[in-house]
């Protein structure tokens, strides 16, 4: 076998007690897609961060074509061969997507050599079948555009390690399929790529091996071939699990979330459908199809939304969060770091719709607050002794279940809207969550939510309602739910006629 | 050792040098003749009341993440006049509740302003400044108002238990601001907006009510800066309040709040207030001339920044 392109051995990395990483050894070959699967805190994004000269290993080395290397930084890395796709985005957003392709590059854009860059930025969007506009800026692009441009901007780079930290989140299928492509002829090219991702599905798809990190620690590296979807599972876990979504039992309640020529101006026109009360009502579409815009103007996150919805027989005005909340409608937001947690502890979190309820004689209470609190962190499964923690500390899993655990307390069962639910989120911790929406069913709650993982609008929903460009193309409910109807509504839609026939 | 007890060395860190600094300036003021005088003292607790109450309602303007307000020095003046008027035409429990009244509405205009429009709140501040100090040399003519001998105001004087009343007045504010941060749904919804607007709206929160209620909550205070300036000097200008506002946040900044919001209390804030006030008057009483003091503060508020931003940027 020829000597690997890329070879790291023992790499460990310490932040202050927590080890991040623990003697991990990593071998990449030319023309090989590696994956790096694990759970959130495994030590993935470490690795990539030694890799990219972020961090500086405390022991352990890097060596690339067999030469040592000690890696200073992007820049350097760079210069060795090395480039990221990160997980956040890193584009300017009022520059050009021209500019954004070209930030940070050391092949000095500024006047000369425009036109050349021009045509080389050009390809590299060709490349991904992106019909775009070199000047247009990028803040006037919507998020899955933004991720392949910045995919677009790795591929200008020449590379020959090519690092993509969860690429597709944001990514609706047919762009997946495109991004897979240009990995394909990557690696026949005899690039290679380091792929991470928590979509097992990608990688049988498109990985040639696979590397399982868990706790910092190296657990085991195999071909694709030779390992299966539950293996692989189980060694993320340290344990295998026999079932990720809880069965579908519906609870009979009456009433829920009517929807009535819901309108919002740039997303959707004339909706209308009804997410009854214990069950687990799913709108699937691929980015752009408008499926977060109504789960945020239903949460009355959207100011120009119009239309009628009531929830229960009453009417919800649109347009205030406020009255959404009043009106029973709670909303949970994928963006948990924007418009989800609060900078304050996991205690305040918990209760933070609604501290009013825990006053005494008239002030607040902190011991009916931790009371409250501690109840509601044991219902979602979140360890009580991280009460006084900064949310923003806790993992990708934690703190979505304390979001959850907020919307929990409500003395009704209302309305839950969720925009993917499940998004950064480890596979332990998807089961917990799956087992939470359950509950709620049973509670009476009416839920609502988007996901792109049509895995999971599969094993969740009771009812389906797909979306293409904002317009409703069909609506599945129970045995009828099946993956391949839902995938070409999505993307391909058959018009009326071709449907009857 | 568990992440906890790294999280604690770094705050060691922290809190090792903010002993210094009190170490240092402890030893200071023993060190200093005439410091610990009573007169001296009472001279000092005194003139930090005023910028003291300010720096309080400031504190709510902070927590709520809207920064300052370059507003709040006018608005002393335009409430320290407002009282000496009111008190001469109908005593002191009406000038009390004008000046309370005027500002309210002075500053809760703005609060309504930037809350319920998401206007950026340094420039409204700037604007509303221009507009009090404008309405004011309107109104007064840029002249002092000078209260009546006999308008039943001087009984607010004094001392109270030893303490100057302004002081004393002071004590009751912190005490109170705090309370309402720490025990009432509405302090708690203040830590909130300042912590994630967008959070705060998500889960449903009436954002733009409660940024007003900071900032009404704010000219109150500076109001009541006001009322103590009239009551001490027994006149009123234009010119009461003015640099306030830039003490407070430097007052506040020092305690420990932070600046983007949603982090710190009123009793940092009064820390801050006694260590900037000390340092002042030892610069005074060792000859230093009043651009020193202005160069101190300077200096000291960048360093608490600098010292802020490297320790998030380590963590």
């Amino acid at each position: 076998m020829a000597a690997p392109l890329l070879s790291a051995t023992s790499l460990t990395k310490r932040f202050g007690a927590v080890h991040a990483l623990r003697g991990v050894s990593l071998d990449l070959a030319n023309g090989e897609i590696r994956a790096i699967c694990g759970e959130n805190g495994a030590g993935k994004s470490t690795l990539v961060k030694l890799l990219m000269g972020l961090y500086a290993p405390d022991s352990g080395t890097v060596a690339i074509d067999s030469a040592e290397v000690r890696i200073q930084g992007p820049q350097h890395a760079h210069r060795l061969g090395l480039a990221l796709v990160a997980q956040e985005l890193s584009l300017a957003p009022h520059l050009s997507v021209l500019d954004n392709i070209w930030l940070g590059s050391e092949e000095v854009p500024l006047f000369h050599r425009r036109a050349e860059l021009r045509r080389r930025a050009a390809a590299a969007l060709e490349k991904l079948n992106l019909d775009l506009d070199l000047d247009e800026p990028v803040y006037r692009l919507e998020v899955g555009q933004r991720q392949l441009v910045e995919i677009a901007r790795l591929l200008t780079r020449d590379a020959r390690i090519l690092i993509l930290d969860e690429p597709t989140a944001t990514l609706s299928d047919v762009e997946i399929e495109r991004l897979f492509g240009v990995l394909r002829s990557l690696r026949a090219e005899g690039r290679s790529v380091i792929y991470i991702t928590h979509r097992l599905g990608e990688v049988f798809e498109i990985c040639d091996s696979v590397t399982v990190l868990r706790n910092g620690e190296h657990i085991a590296t195999s071909a694709v071939s030779a390992i299966t979807r539950d293996t692989l599972i189980g060694d993320m876990l340290g344990r295998a699990i026999a079932e990720i979504y809880p069965p579908k039992r519906v609870s009979v309640h009456h009433g829920g979330l009517m929807v009535d020529s819901l309108r919002i101006p740039g997303a959707v026109e004339r909706l209308s459908f009804e997410a009854p009360r214990g069950k687990i009502t799913a709108l699937a579409g691929q980015i752009g199809s408008g499926t977060t815009e109504v789960a945020r103007a239903l949460a009355g996150l959207v100011h120009n939304a119009t239309g009628t919805v009531s929830f229960g027989d009453h009417p919800v005005p649109l347009g205030s969060a406020y009255s959404s909340r009043r009106a029973g409608i709670m909303f949970v937001s994928e963006d948990r770091a924007a418009d989800g947690l609060f900078h304050r502890s996991v205690l305040e979190n918990l209760v933070a719709s609604d501290v009013g309820r825990f006053k005494h004689s008239g002030l607040l209470s902190w011991q009916r607050m931790r009371a409250g609190a501690e109840k509601l962190a044991e219902l979602v499964g979140v360890d009580k002794g991280r009460l006084g923690a900064d949310a923003f500390n806790l993992s990708g899993g934690n703190q979505q279940k304390v979001l959850f655990g907020r919307v929990s307390g409500a003395p009704n069962p209302g309305a839950l809207i969720m925009n993917e639910p499940t998004r950064g989120v480890d596979v332990g911790a998807r089961a917990e969550i799956y087992g939470l929406m359950r509950d709620f069913c049973r509670q009476g709650y009416a839920l609502l939510m988007t996901s792109s993982d049509l895995e999971e609008v599969v094993g969740m929903a009771d009812n389906v309602i797909t979306l293409y460009r904002g317009q409703m193309i069909s609506r599945y409910e129970d045995e009828d739910i099946d993956i391949t109807k839902i995938l070409s509504d999505i993307t391909h839609p058959l018009s009326p006629a071709e449907r009857a026939a | 050792m568990s992440r906890k007890a790294l999280a604690s060395n770094q705050l060691t860190a922290v809190a090792w040098l903010r002993l210094l600094f009190v170490a240092t300036l402890a030893v200071a003021v023993v060190l200093t003749p005439g410091f610990l005088s009573a007169p001296s003292l009472l001279t000092l607790l005194t003139t930090v009341s005023f910028v003291g109450c300010v720096a309080v309602g400031m504190t709510f303007i902070t927590l709520s993440g809207n920064i300052m307000s370059f507003s709040l020095g006018a608005t002393v003046a335009a409430c320290a006049v407002t009282f000496v008027a009111v008190l001469n035409a109908a005593g002191p429990l009406a000038g009390i509740v004008a000046a309370l009244t005027v500002g309210g509405l002075l500053s809760g205009a703005q609060g309504a302003i930037i809350g319920g429009l998401r206007a950026n709140p340094i420039i409204v501040s700037i604007a509303a400044l221009a507009l009090i100090q404008g309405g004011l040399n309107f109104i007064t003519g840029n002249a002092t108002t000078n209260a009546n001998p006999g308008a039943g105001h001087e009984v607010l004087r004094g001392k109270l238990l030893g303490l100057p009343i302004e002081f004393v007045v002071l004590l009751i504010l912190v005490v109170l601001g705090q309370s309402i941060l720490t025990w009432t749904t509405f302090g708690r919804h203040i830590y909130f907006v300042g912590s994630g607007v967008r959070a705060a709206e998500a889960v449903g929160l009436r954002v733009g009510w409660i940024v007003t209620g900071a900032y009404f909550w704010a000219g109150l205070f500076s109001a009541v800066a006001g009322v103590l300036l009239g009551l001490r000097y027994n006149q009123a200008n234009m010119e009461y309040g003015f640099g306030y506002d830039y003490d407070a946040i430097a007052a506040i900044l020092v305690g420990g709040t932070a600046i983007q919001g949603g982090q710190g209390s009123v009793f940092r804030t009064f820390a801050g207030v006694i260590f900037i006030a000390t340092i002042q008057v030892l610069l005074l009483l060792h000859g230093f001339r009043q651009e020193w003091q202005y160069l101190i503060a300077g200096i000291i508020v960048l360093l608490v920044v600098m010292l802020q931003t490297t320790g998030r940027r380590h963590v």
